[in-house]
């Protein structure tokens, strides 16, 4: 694949690796999950994506869940992880009050 | 080495079928699964118990194995003697070493994983790394290199000024090798700021308290303080009161990536009450206080 760069891999190449299909590829993408990127009619995935694909399979083949489920994990996620980074941040600034 | 209960972890009778085995891993994978409890170690250390369990029991050779001589385990070769013995060679050790995480009695017992639930053995991006760095506030206070050692490799990296107690940053493709030829994983550093036993950080502010004689409180003056940056002359307005504070813009610490800008710092007077008093001081307070 030529147009692979360290940032960009091509979505047929990923799939051959992650044993997925490219349908589950372009289903992720439907509802929003990922995105990818068609350059000269190939469809590429973003490296920096890679992680959030690999636990998307892991929850969707290890755990039987769904996209729709999926979906769901994904948006109380982030929202956990907005909530850890607020709670750093108050934790933070009660240390002024510690002894 | 303790005995390890595999039905106990997926609760479950020694009578289950491989059905229920399933549907019991499943439904506490679903709870304990690390993508579902991020930066959870005791959900961490149940998945692997239940990966565990599943493991042995979802397999039919491994189960029969466990049940048979599950709590004398120390027999477990005497057992693959005697099947050799029958002709029937098989390899507990699926050959995969990748076996992290089990306890002494799989290891013992089985040798190894093959791995986990039937999961994918193909992996493309190189595994993450995670490291914790511990810094004091000076250190936090000032853009500086570290080399740390993950994994028996040094790594030097840069840490920015201004990084917060907690906060993690990324290094990327410093985590494990990528599997044909995939892309490495990354590096996860969270650092950890110590306050100090003067100064405080809240954020991007600094507080301090500071300790003021009664006579420079009442007639005014200027006292130098220790900061983060160096000393600092601050003037003292005649009539200070105790724990009144003084905001020193600009004087706090770095914001994060963003050069030249500081947050401030914050000075809290504590006002001394001078002691061991001689009998002429104790007379001058006297007259000042029918003044």
């Amino acid at each position: 694949m030529a147009m692979e760069t360290e940032k960009l891999i091509a979505a047929e190449t990923f799939c051959n690796h992650y044993r997925v299909t490219l349908s589950f590829v372009h289903s992720l993408h439907e509802i929003g999950l990922i995105e990818t990127v068609v350059l000269e009619n190939t469809e590429f995935i973003q490296v920096p994506h890679l992680q959030k694909i690999e636990q998307i399979i892991r929850l969707h083949d290890e755990l039987d869940i769904n996209l729709e489920g999926i979906q769901a994990i994904d948006s109380l996620l982030s929202r956990l992880e907005t909530m850890q980074q607020e709670m750093v941040a108050i934790k933070n600034r009660l240390r002024i009050y510690e002894a | 080495m303790p005995f390890v209960d595999y039905y106990q972890i997926l609760g479950l009778q020694k009578t289950a079928t491989d059905k229920e085995i399933k549907n019991a891993y499943r439904k506490l994978a679903r709870k304990f699964h690390p993508d579902l409890n991020p930066n959870d170690k005791e959900a961490e250390k149940k998945f692997q118990e239940l990966n565990e369990a599943n493991e042995v029991l979802s397999d039919p050779e491994k189960r029969k194995k466990y049940d048979q001589y599950g709590k004398d385990w120390q027999h477990g070769e005497e057992y693959e003697k005697a099947r050799q013995a029958q002709g029937q060679q098989r390899k507990w050790n699926g050959g995969d070493t990748g076996g992290d995480g089990f306890s002494d009695f799989f290891e013992s017992m089985f040798g190894g994983s093959s791995g986990f639930g039937g999961g994918r053995q193909t992996k493309y991006r190189g595994q993450d790394y995670k490291a914790e760095v511990h810094l004091d506030l000076k250190e936090a206070y000032e853009t500086h290199k570290q080399t740390l050692t993950v994994n028996g490799k040094n790594i030097r990296i840069t840490v920015p000024a201004g990084i917060e107690n907690g906060q993690t940053i990324k290094i990327a493709g410093h985590g494990g090798k990528g599997v044909n030829a995939g892309p490495d994983g990354d590096l996860y550093i969270t650092f950890t700021v110590a306050n100090d036993a003067r100064l405080r950080r809240a954020g991007n502010d600094i507080y301090l308290k500071e300790d003021l004689d009664l006579y420079k409180a009442v007639l005014g003056g200027e006292i130098i303080i220790e900061t983060l940056s160096g000393k600092i002359k601050l003037p003292v307005k005649a009539e200070t009161q105790n724990g009144s504070v003084v905001r020193l813009k600009g004087k706090g610490f770095p914001v994060y990536k963003k050069d030249g800008q500081f947050g401030d710092l914050y000075v809290t007077f504590d006002i001394k009450i001078p002691t061991n008093l001689t009998e002429r001081q104790k007379e001058l307070f006297a007259e000042l206080s029918k003044s």
